[in-house]
């Protein structure tokens, strides 16, 4: 996104994601440690009160066996919630998809199975619309090589970095989530290079992700090309509010919501 | 208690909208064909593309009931593909007739990125600095009844008003606080700007 741009009056989007399980969000600590964050609903209004503009609710759909439990808590969330919200993590094939659309997710976000099944991608669009198909890619950046990971980082592909950001948009993806595995965790800020590439080389709206810490990292990756920028540990852990990173955003000229 | 009647165009799910209404006070039914119950007030939502909608409307008779509501004072609400159906047509999908109440129709954006996605500040003397949630690659330039623009790539138009009918092409139950308040000024009829033809 080009800063206040006089021929586009979209303003640059904060996106909290909130990892799920049982039904509860959860902080992962290490792998097999989780830490309870609370009730979904009442974190997903304590975030849209504090100004987010959208949440992503991550792994609510892992399991099987768990299907109809998560498809009540999506329509719980769309009965509450005034902001739009995405769902990844375990969407394996399009019923999936369509189950949790259907059951209120403005969105999907697609990783794995995008990667596996491309054309996921494609009929999605065909049923619901661009607007409601978030391809996520998960890339690590080690001097010059890029890889691309499915399986929650665990699993490098053949794709090539760039060719692949190029094929999701032409299938039909509304927007890419771009999460910088080798940024994750490091608090050094978000990808401003990879995301201002991306943003300049693919026609649909770019969220960074992975190595917010503080506000800065969030302007930094606004002036360099992200449309929308998403964080979790920074929000979380109470040590800002999405309302205190707008301000700073608006103290430095940008137009914020 | 006032009754709003939810149009199902078959083109989304509604449970985001049906809640926003419920949650100022409304009762809300959601019907796929006309019936002869007596409402308050009529909201179109609208997502998915307009021939789509349109083919469902005509498909159902909505087209019949919502040109006879039309001559009445019952505020008709119409949401993104919702409003654009007011129109006569839509580049999505050439060849199919809108309800013809505006005249113009539905154009690409002409951005490099597409869809529009995001929040953006309404150009409005109706609602003046309110930042709703748009999420469109189709929309109307200009239009006389206009009553708030936006722009990306080129000005367009994000709401119209004649009358008792008011279209939006942003989602008002997707934008917080301020889309409550649209929702709730459409409903209502409280909103007075606006040009208002005297013989509809």
């Amino acid at each position: 996104m080009q800063f206040n741009d006089p021929k586009n009056d979209l303003m640059p989007r904060i996106i909290v994601c909130l990892d799920v399980d049982k039904g509860r969000v959860v902080k992962g600590t290490n792998f097999k440690q989780l830490r309870d964050m609370g009730d979904p609903i009442e974190l997903a209004l304590a975030y849209e009160a504090q100004g987010a503009d959208e949440l992503v609710f991550l792994d609510i759909s892992a399991s099987n066996e768990r299907r109809p439990t998560a498809l009540k808590l999506v329509t719980d969330i769309a009965k509450n919630l005034s902001i739009p919200f995405t769902v990844g993590g375990g969407l394996k094939k399009l019923d999936d998809v369509k189950a949790f659309l259907d059951a209120g997710a403005d969105k999907v976000a697609l990783n794995t199975t995008a990667i596996l099944k491309p054309e996921i991608i494609n009929q999605t669009a065909v049923a619901y619309g661009s607007q409601c198909v978030v391809v996520a890619i998960d890339v690590d950046k080690q001097g010059d090589d890029l890889g691309v990971y499915i399986n929650g980082g665990r699993d490098r592909v053949e794709n090539q970095f760039f060719s692949w950001t190029k094929e999701v948009a032409e299938r039909g993806a509304g927007e890419i989530l771009l999460t910088a595995m080798h940024k994750d965790g490091t608090g050094s800020g978000f990808d401003t290079q990879l995301t201002n590439q991306v943003s300049e080389q693919v026609p649909v709206q770019v969220i960074a992700s992975g190595g917010a810490k503080n506000e800065q990292h969030f302007y930094d990756a606004f002036k360099n090309g992200a449309d929308a920028c998403l964080a979790a540990g920074m929000f979380h852990s109470g040590e800002y509010t999405v309302g205190q990173v707008k301000q700073y955003l608006s103290n430095k000229g940008l137009k914020v919501r | 208690m006032k009754k709003v009647l939810i149009i199902d165009t078959k083109a989304g799910n509604l449970f985001s909208l049906q809640a926003a209404i419920e949650r100022l006070g409304f009762l809300s039914t959601i019907e796929e064909t006309p019936s002869n119950e007596q409402y308050d007030a009529i909201v179109i939502p609208g997502q998915g593309r307009f021939g789509t909608v349109m083919k469902n409307i005509i498909a159902n008779g909505w087209d019949e009931y919502l040109n006879d509501a039309r001559k009445t004072n019952l505020p008709i609400f119409g949401i993104c593909v919702g409003m654009q159906i007011f129109f006569e047509a839509s580049d999505e999908d050439p060849g199919i007739a809108g309800l013809a109440w505006f005249k113009g129709q539905a154009q690409a954006l002409d951005f490099p990125k597409k869809p529009m996605v995001g929040w953006a500040n309404l150009t409005s003397n109706v609602w003046p600095n309110a930042k709703v949630y748009f999420v469109n690659s189709y929309a109307v330039k200009a239009s006389e009844y206009s009553i708030a623009n936006t722009t990306y790539g080129e000005q367009f138009c994000a709401a119209v008003k004649n009358g008792n009918f008011i279209g939006v092409q942003f989602h008002p139950e997707k934008s917080s606080q301020q889309g409550s308040e649209i929702i709730a000024m459409a409903l209502n009829q409280s909103l007075k700007e606006g040009v208002t033809d005297d013989a509809v």
